[in-house]
């Protein structure tokens, strides 16, 4: 199958093979044409100026605000220029924070495609039971983060839930500290945060076997390929723009990490799941506004740059579509 | 499929932008002396609100009751959840302040606030001159201005001991020195018994161990040269302080659970003389309060002050002993804020130590019965007690995270002062004060 390439960017272009077939040029403006008259532009305004109020304006705020002394001890705010950058370049602790951030968004982005991928293979059939499953993985997506994280916190305690309930099991007293080793329990947080998404990841998954065409799968069959062979050889591979959204957003977004930390460990045993957003609102909480306004600002593009290659790449492995 | 690339990016920007900050509270200011009116005096339709930490939610209700009846105002306790000083903090930056707050009365806390910018000034006060003379000025200041209203005893970091234990294994009078405490350990260590229990999953507590043995060089000025950056946390007198602190723990002088017990299992272990000895401050006292009543504390925990030379204690004012009024800019809700005080430590003071069963900071007023015995001795240690770090220096960094992450086994002594000694400048530069 050739590749659709942009020609402005020398980005492959999106579009999919299915669609590139069926969609004529002249018809795809003639839909274009009409969706603006039905859509005007002008319908976009609302939604823009929320976006513009809580999403740029602080983000504009946050280049200004990381050059200035902006502390809770004064009233003045004073431009600084590069200070708190340096500041932060010699001081261990940011660095630290930056390392188990992108620890703990790999080992979220991994679980979370892992379990969301099994969930979608097992409930791929459209039994009335797969759609009541489907609905039950879907739930802890649309929990509050914080009240995951509380209820997994009083599950995991020494004398939590899962520790009584292995006690029963065993016949032994079972007193594991799951989230008090400073070795594996930012493993352990992360798979908490992968368990709360990983509906979403199932939902995507399930799209992206929905989009492949039956004959391909039934033309594998005829050839006489095995049916662990046409999965991995026809159907993984077609699921490509899935697994780019489920790998981009879930390691992008957990980058921006925090409710589940807090709500778990607050960073503990001894900060070994300190992520940035964590030390971030502890440096706020103490009064150094500009500082942890420096720390979201550097979070801010380290997220971007590693949006670019992470995507890029991802979106390399769709060529072969 | 274009949707998934443009929701992608949609989806960035938006937990991009999430990192945003919000504008900077613009300030109140309000000129002129403060007027003080009648503690009585009528407040009818005035309604005020209290900020207050889990801990000290129910300090007021008593005081508040009798205030609301004989003035008709009407005052809301507003609980604001832990971390509380940085939440308060938080919400001040933002431009929501309440009439009054619970607050530790310390220079750096009260620097945290920007007390300046935000606090009515409290130096006429009319309850200041019926004060025990040497509490008056103990705490509450900054920069020679009064902020902070000082309503209970100070809390003092020092040692509290199962008396049953210390009988039990022939140790008959307190240590009157460091060494001897140490001494009293390993006797107490030899015959099976935990000399000491730390609290290293709940943190805070860490620090006593080493503010206790920087007393004495506290009484000579430790922390005004920390101030002026003529010492550091990585000097020597600090330094080895911690480096002690781990060479007790590493000597198996401290419970086996220290990296997990929390301040719930520290009081339980006192309590039930499963440890000896804890280095705490009066909060742990409330703890052991709430598990067992007066006449059992009275006959199983003592308290006693310790130093490297003495039984010099080491004073902390905390946010349960004080309070702060805002300047919200309207003049009434101020002077009904002030009022509020006045009633509080005026007319209304004896009733509140009476309700609360704690000690009275004034000398007309007696305490009531029933102040267990060793909040009295923490009390008399007061008189010549020396500063905390929180009291005495110009900022408060988190030596205590460090410590427990010592315990923990992640951080070096070294590793701990380098770290605090760099959060100390980071927090003082930002203060604006002179050489960082």
């Amino acid at each position: 199958m050739s590749t659709v390439l942009d020609h402005t960017t020398g980005v492959p272009a999106a579009t999919p093979p299915q669609d590139s077939t069926r969609a004529t040029p002249a018809r795809a403006r003639r839909s274009s044409a009409i969706s603006r008259h039905t859509h005007p532009m002008w319908f976009l305004v609302p939604a823009f100026a929320i976006l513009f109020v809580f999403f740029f304006l602080p983000t504009v705020f946050n280049f200004v605000y990381a050059f200035t002394d902006w502390s809770g001890f004064k009233s003045q705010i004073n431009p600084v220029g590069w200070d708190n950058f340096t500041d932060l370049a010699g001081s261990g602790t940011l660095f630290r924070s930056l390392r188990i951030t992108i620890a703990y968004a790999v080992l979220v982005a991994v679980f979370q495609n892992l379990f969301g991928f099994a969930l979608a293979v097992l409930l791929e059939r459209d039994t009335r039971l797969n759609h009541v499953v489907r609905v039950l993985f879907l739930i802890p997506v649309l929990m509050s983060a914080l009240a995951v994280g509380y209820i997994f916190q009083a599950l995991l305690k020494p004398e939590g839930a899962l520790n009584g309930l292995l006690s029963a099991i065993t016949g032994t007293d079972v007193h594991t500290a799951w989230l008090g080793n400073t070795n594996w329990t930012i493993v352990v947080v992360a798979a908490i945060h992968a368990w709360k998404w990983m509906g979403l990841s199932m939902l995507i998954y399930l799209a992206g076997f929905k989009t492949i065409p039956v004959d391909l799968v039934e033309a594998a069959q005829i050839d006489g390929a095995s049916p662990w062979r046409a999965f991995w050889r026809i159907r993984f591979p077609l699921l490509a723009p899935a697994v780019t959204f489920n790998v981009a957003t879930a390691l992008l977004g957990s980058m921006n990490g925090f409710d589940i930390v807090q709500a778990t460990t607050a960073g503990g045993p001894a900060r070994t799941t300190e992520i940035l957003n964590i030390f971030i609102y502890r440096t706020f909480g103490q009064g150094l506004f500009a500082q942890a306004t420096t720390m979201s600002l550097i979070l801010f593009l380290l997220v971007a740059l590693l949006a670019f290659p992470v995507i890029r790449f991802l979106r390399k492995r769709e060529e072969i579509l | 499929m274009r949707m998934p690339r443009r929701a992608l990016a949609a989806l960035a920007l938006v937990a991009l932008a999430a990192t945003g900050c919000s504008d900077p509270a613009s300030e109140t200011t309000t000129g002129g002396p403060a007027t003080w009116a009648e503690p009585t005096a009528k407040l009818d339709g005035v309604t005020l609100t209290i900020w207050a930490a889990q801990n000290s939610n129910t300090v007021p209700k008593q005081v508040i009751e009798a205030f609301q009846a004989a003035t008709g105002a009407k005052v809301d306790v507003v609980t604001i959840p832990d971390p509380y000083e940085q939440s308060v903090q938080t919400k001040v930056a933002t431009g929501d302040k309440p009439d009054l707050a619970f607050w530790q009365p310390t220079a750096s806390m009260l620097t945290a606030l920007n007390a300046k910018a935000n606090l009515q000034t409290l130096d006429d006060a009319p309850w200041l001159d019926k004060l025990t003379p040497a509490l008056r000025d103990i705490t509450g200041l900054h920069d020679g201005t009064r902020y902070a209203a000082l309503i209970t005893s100070p809390a003092v970091e020092g040692v509290y001991y199962n008396k049953e234990v210390f009988a039990a294994n022939g140790i008959t009078a307190t240590p009157k020195n460091f060494d001897e405490m140490l001494a009293a350990a390993r006797q107490l260590k030899a015959k099976g018994v935990t000399p000491f229990f730390e609290m290293g999953k709940d943190r805070w507590a860490t620090q006593w161990w080493v503010q206790v043995q920087l007393a004495d060089a506290a009484k000579a000025g430790l922390w005004d040269k920390i101030n002026k950056k003529q010492e550091t946390f990585t000097g020597p007198v600090v330094l080895d302080a911690i480096k002690k602190y781990k060479s007790l723990i590493d000597e198996g002088l401290f419970n086996a659970d220290i990296k997990t017990a929390t301040f719930d299992d520290q009081g339980a272990a006192l309590l039930s003389g499963k440890a000896a000895m804890a280095v705490q401050v009066n909060s742990f006292f409330g703890q052991l309060q709430a598990k067992a009543d007066t006449a059992t504390l009275d006959s199983k925990i003592g308290f006693f002050p310790i130093s490297p030379t003495g039984n010099v204690g080491t004073f902390i004012p905390d946010q349960s002993n004080a309070l702060v009024a805002f300047k919200t800019g309207d003049a009434k809700r101020e002077a009904a804020a002030r009022q509020l005080l006045a009633y509080w430590m005026g007319p209304g003071y004896a009733g509140f130590i009476a309700d609360r069963k704690t000690i009275s900071l004034q000398t007309a007023v007696q305490s009531p019965a029933g102040v267990p015995k060793a909040l009295l001795d923490v009390h008399a240690s007061l008189s010549t007690s020396v500063g905390s770090m929180q009291a005495l220096a110009v900022a408060n960094p988190d030596l205590y995270i460090n410590l427990a992450d010592m315990i923990a086994g992640t951080m070096t002594p070294e590793q701990v002062a380098a770290t605090t000694q760099e959060q100390f400048a980071q927090l003082a530069k930002a203060a604006g004060v002179p050489g960082f």
